[in-house]
């Protein structure tokens, strides 16, 4: 679990083009993991035809 | 103890300064006295504009001595936070790698203050680009609350806060992203001010994040907010988002009270959140009572769409790094350590994560929208603990629990006003937290007012004895 969260990571820092020094590879990892829980909650919303983008 | 110009809050410089009881360069002299024996251990300031200051109270008197007062803030010393361009002068938004630069031309609040006759004393501290954290050493310390110098005034408006607080300027200007002014005002005893969005300019402010940034007042009372938004405020051709700005007048109905006036209580996301702190949970509940007494009606209220807003808040970040992913790429030692993992945090939100918090800010749009149907105005505690020392602060994590008493409502852009509503036993202020409809800035100030009115919470000053290290 911990090795895909870490390939998943890793994915979506090569994806967005991230060149990290390794202290903050570690520091955004960290952060990237506690915050996991509030961007499934995020993308488990699914909002309604009429609900959209803010303007 | 002889009450001096430095004691008084914005509207009572004013009135000092129009009797003529003092002057403006005496009022200015005051406050860089102030500054001289006290920001040493407070770092409020991150430049003092000593020279200028002066040569503008000394055109402001001049012209008094003519027999013209532009208005409330002729004379007025007061200071803005150092992401808010004053021509000539340097402007670091707290970061290293600002060290050096010096802004070309006034930002449209800058213009506004000066065509006001104000006087700005200096540039604010301020947590590093309006996202980093506290700090007490370094090139670009955040102060010191003046309440408790072991403990951080929060921020990122931390200088226009202490400097507030500490009568090291008349009031002043925060910018607030996610509760910038707010925080640090609730932690200061002062009244924060977040405008409608739209209602005031940013341009010739340096951004955090375009979609949620504001720029407002920090004062020790409701009426010097009143005075500064109605001279901030208005549209701005350099600021499309100002184009549909509808200025109210502030200060007429600001006597107004409480009377009539339907107020819904978020209680269940706010009250009865498990980490709000005992007392001000206890402040903010005998602040209603007070109002209730005054003849508001409440009544609790709810938008379920608040349990999503700090996940639709966090995507906004991706502007935040867009505005410094070249620095980031090259000159990434310019930032704190504590900085850059937060800025990196926006470059792994996806174009769809910032499109779904758009869709789900649209639906709490919504729900606010239908509960202003039945309310006037919403209100509930303004923080969620008092000031924590320096070491207590959050240090890690993307944005801290706190974040939800204020971040929601810069997804909606309303106006939002804290007010400070009583003191812990350990004599730390707090606050209560009133929200609008947009551009009714007008009915937030008035009930802050009115409750205003009724304690004597922002007539307490802290006490410069206990301002030492």
């Amino acid at each position: 679990m911990t090795d895909d969260r870490r390939a998943q990571f890793e994915a979506e820092c090569r994806a967005a083009g991230l060149t990290l020094s390794a202290r903050d590879r570690e520091l955004l990892y960290d952060m990237w993991v506690d915050w996991l829980p509030q961007r499934d909650r995020l993308r488990a919303e699914v909002p309604t035809p009429e609900e959209e983008p803010w303007r | 103890m002889a009450m001096t110009i430095a004691d008084l809050d914005l509207h009572g410089v004013s009135d000092a300064l129009a009797r003529r009881d003092v002057t403006s360069v005496q009022a200015t002299e005051e406050y860089l006295g102030r500054i001289e024996r006290h920001d040493s251990v407070l770092r409020a300031y991150i430049t003092v504009m000593a020279d200028h200051a002066l040569a503008r109270a000394k055109a402001a008197d001049a012209e008094a001595e003519r027999g013209r007062r532009r208005g409330p803030l002729h004379g007025v010393p007061i200071a803005v936070k150092d992401l808010i361009a004053v021509a000539g002068v340097r402007m670091t938004s707290g970061s290293q790698l600002f060290a050096d630069h010096v802004a070309t031309r006034d930002a449209f609040v800058t213009r506004r203050l000066y065509d006001a006759g104000a006087v700005i004393l200096g540039k604010l501290a301020m947590h590093e680009w309006a996202f980093g954290r506290p700090a007490t050493e370094g090139s670009f310390p955040t102060g010191r609350n003046p309440w408790d110098v072991r403990r951080a005034p929060a921020g990122s408006s931390s200088g226009s806060a202490v400097a507030a607080a500490a009568g090291l300027c008349a009031g002043a200007l925060g910018s607030d992203t996610g509760g910038s002014i707010r925080g640090p005002a609730s932690m200061t005893g002062l009244v924060g001010h977040k405008p409608t969005y739209g209602l005031v300019s940013r341009s010739g402010v340096l951004a955090m994040c375009w979609s949620l940034d504001h720029v407002g007042p920090m004062t020790r009372g409701v009426w010097d907010s009143a005075a500064l938004l109605q001279t901030i405020a208005g549209a701005d051709p350099d600021d499309t988002t100002t184009r549909s700005a509808k200025v109210q007048d502030y200060l007429s109905g600001l006597e107004t009270g409480a009377r009539g006036l339907r107020l819904g209580v978020l209680r269940r996301f706010y009250v009865e959140y498990p980490q709000l702190d005992d007392e001000v949970r206890a402040a903010a509940l005998q602040a209603f009572d007070v109002l209730a007494s005054e003849g508001a009606t409440l009544g609790d209220v709810d938008a379920p769409s608040l349990d999503l807003s700090m996940a639709a808040w966090a995507p906004f970040l991706a502007e935040t790094y867009e505005y410094h992913a070249q620095n980031l790429r090259t000159r990434p030692e310019g930032y704190r350590e504590s900085l850059r993992p937060r800025l990196y945090m926006g470059a792994l939100f996806s174009g769809a994560d910032y499109l779904r918090a758009q869709r789900l800010r649209e639906r709490f749009r919504r729900e606010v929208a239908a509960l202003f149907d039945r309310v006037d105005l919403l209100v509930f505690p303004g923080q969620m603990t008092p000031a924590v020392r320096f070491e207590d602060f959050p240090m890690t994590g993307l944005a801290p629990a706190s974040l939800r008493f204020t971040a929601p409502w810069n997804l909606l852009g309303l106006p939002a006003v804290t007010v400070p509503c009583g003191f812990t036993r350990g004599g730390l202020p707090v606050s209560i937290q009133i929200v609008g409809r947009p551009f009714d800035d007008a009915a937030v100030l008035r009930l802050a007012r009115a409750y205003e009115r009724l304690t004597d919470w922002h007539a307490r000053r802290p006490d410069p004895a206990g301002w030492r290290l």
